[in-house]
């Protein structure tokens, strides 16, 4: 979406406390969307969104006038994220350095896992594709969204993680294939 | 034909990252098996479905709950701020102008950080006392002077305890509750009030210092009440602030330091008298 009102940002940039306000009222509902897509559940994307704001108003004299400001608070957001995934996956690592996966982020996606009477009550799109991301550790997400959604090219999605291409390579596989497994019956029909 | 693509070499083919070498065996095996077609094409309908499912989306009322958050963090930011400016200006001052210098300094750094300190306090007390928004300084104005920002913080705890007071003086002396909450709201603004109090003796602004000095000894007077207090205590706490014209003064001086608020900002936005930012 376009800035609705170029001089909006031009007076928060000056400093405008209502100005700011009202790109939070604006960006704030669109910032969270992307961060829960990154991180997969509500309380990481709220924190991820309450970073990012507080990034773009400590940075907001440094943007560009001429630039869209969605897209540079869409970079911020993208940044906050990966900084998150990355903190944890440092803390997964201390906790075990032999498999990043199965560290206690693949647990929390095994509560939205979806069972049979879930399943059955969920006809909607989203609900299918939000249970099948929900199959995804965070790594597997937090590469697959970089890759599928952010059209980043899986070594730029490897710097941005701090993996190497091959892990990165291999981590779009299995949630491409987590993915593939949970939809494609429900393609079929 | 038995060599069928793999898995990852047909996601790879659909992110348009297979290697340049082994592009064309790939597109040419695609156009010859059948099998290898149709596993394509599920994985394009698959990765479509992902990108046809609406965004996740917040909470109703979520921006109000982002910026109640984010409110107070811009504000200790802000301070931050401020008080790191004075002391890069004035430290910078000291450097070039000799050593002697770093004595004057040191009262006005000591007030940069009364009033940034009192800022903070200032704002936690307005946001528990009475939960309105307190009025800041703006971040365009964070290079302004520390006695500007006193002005600010001065005139806001003023109109607060203004409020406070003419509420408490208004109340029924048969409501003695309407005391109890009177005094979480002293509380909170006996810590901001000493604070401003301290700074504005250090600025040698007396009339200010005298005025939160009476004030400091009410509230605290109202906070530490017992809480079996009579009727007539409080119609004598009541009286006292009448008698003493307190509220008078606080309102005199409140409307002051909105005008001082206005010279302030008017000086500041004058090109010529613009402090630099760093």
């Amino acid at each position: 979406m376009e800035e609705r009102d170029p001089s909006v940002v031009a007076r928060a940039r000056d400093g405008d406390r209502d100005a700011f306000r009202a790109l939070v009222d604006l960006h704030s509902r669109y910032i969270y969307s992307l961060a829960h897509r990154m991180t997969g559940n509500a309380q990481d994307a709220e924190d991820v969104v309450q970073e990012a704001w507080l990034k773009a108003h400590k940075q907001l004299a440094r943007f560009e006038a001429r630039a869209d400001f969605r897209t540079w608070l869409h970079r911020i957001t993208v940044n906050c994220s990966i900084d998150l995934i990355r903190s944890r996956r440092h803390r997964e690592d201390a906790h075990d350095p032999a498999d990043l996966e199965q560290g206690p982020l693949s647990e929390r996606g095994a509560d939205t896992q979806p069972t049979p009477e879930r399943v059955a009550a969920s006809v909607q799109i989203s609900d299918r594709v939000q249970q099948a991301l929900g199959l995804l550790t965070a790594l597997e997400r937090a590469a697959f969204t970089l890759r599928h959604v952010e059209g980043m090219s899986i070594e730029e999605v490897g710097e941005q993680l701090g993996m190497k291409t091959s892990a990165t390579k291999h981590s779009i596989f299995r949630a491409v294939r987590k993915m593939r497994t949970a939809l494609e019956p429900f393609v079929e029909s | 034909m038995t060599n069928h693509l793999s898995e990852e070499e047909l996601i790879l083919h659909y992110y348009g990252e297979t290697p340049r070498a082994a592009a064309p065996r790939l597109a040419e095996h695609l156009a010859s098996c059948g099998e290898c077609e149709a596993a394509n094409t599920r994985l394009h309908r698959v990765l479509t479905l992902v990108d046809s499912a609406p965004p996740v989306d917040a909470r109703p009322g979520f921006e109000r709950d982002v910026w109640a958050r984010l409110e107070p963090q811009l504000d200790e930011g802000l301070v931050r701020r401020l008080v790191r400016r004075s002391a890069v200006r004035e430290g910078g001052s000291a450097t070039r102008e000799g050593g002697w210098r770093t004595f004057f300094w040191a009262p006005q750094w000591a007030l940069a950080g009364g009033v940034a300190a009192l800022v903070v306090v200032a704002f936690m007390a307005g946001r528990i006392s009475n939960g309105t928004d307190v009025v800041l300084p703006a971040p365009q104005r964070a290079a302004a002077s520390p006695e500007r920002v006193l002005h600010a913080a001065v005139g806001d705890h003023l109109d607060r305890t203004q409020m406070m007071l003419v509420e408490l003086v208004n109340a029924d002396t048969d409501q003695l509750d309407q005391l109890a909450g009177e005094q979480a709201r002293a509380s909170d603004l006996v810590a901001a009030n000493r604070l401003m109090r301290q700074s504005a003796e250090q600025s040698g602004d007396g009339a200010i210092a005298d005025i939160l000095e009476d004030l400091e000894r009410v509230l605290l007077e109202i906070a530490n009440a017992p809480a079996d207090v009579t009727s007539n205590e409080l119609s004598d706490l009541k009286s006292r602030i009448t008698t003493e014209d307190l509220l008078f003064r606080v309102r005199v001086i409140a409307s002051e330091m909105r005008q001082r608020n206005r010279t302030d900002r008017e000086a500041g936005d004058r090109p010529a008298q613009r402090l630099p930012v760093s």
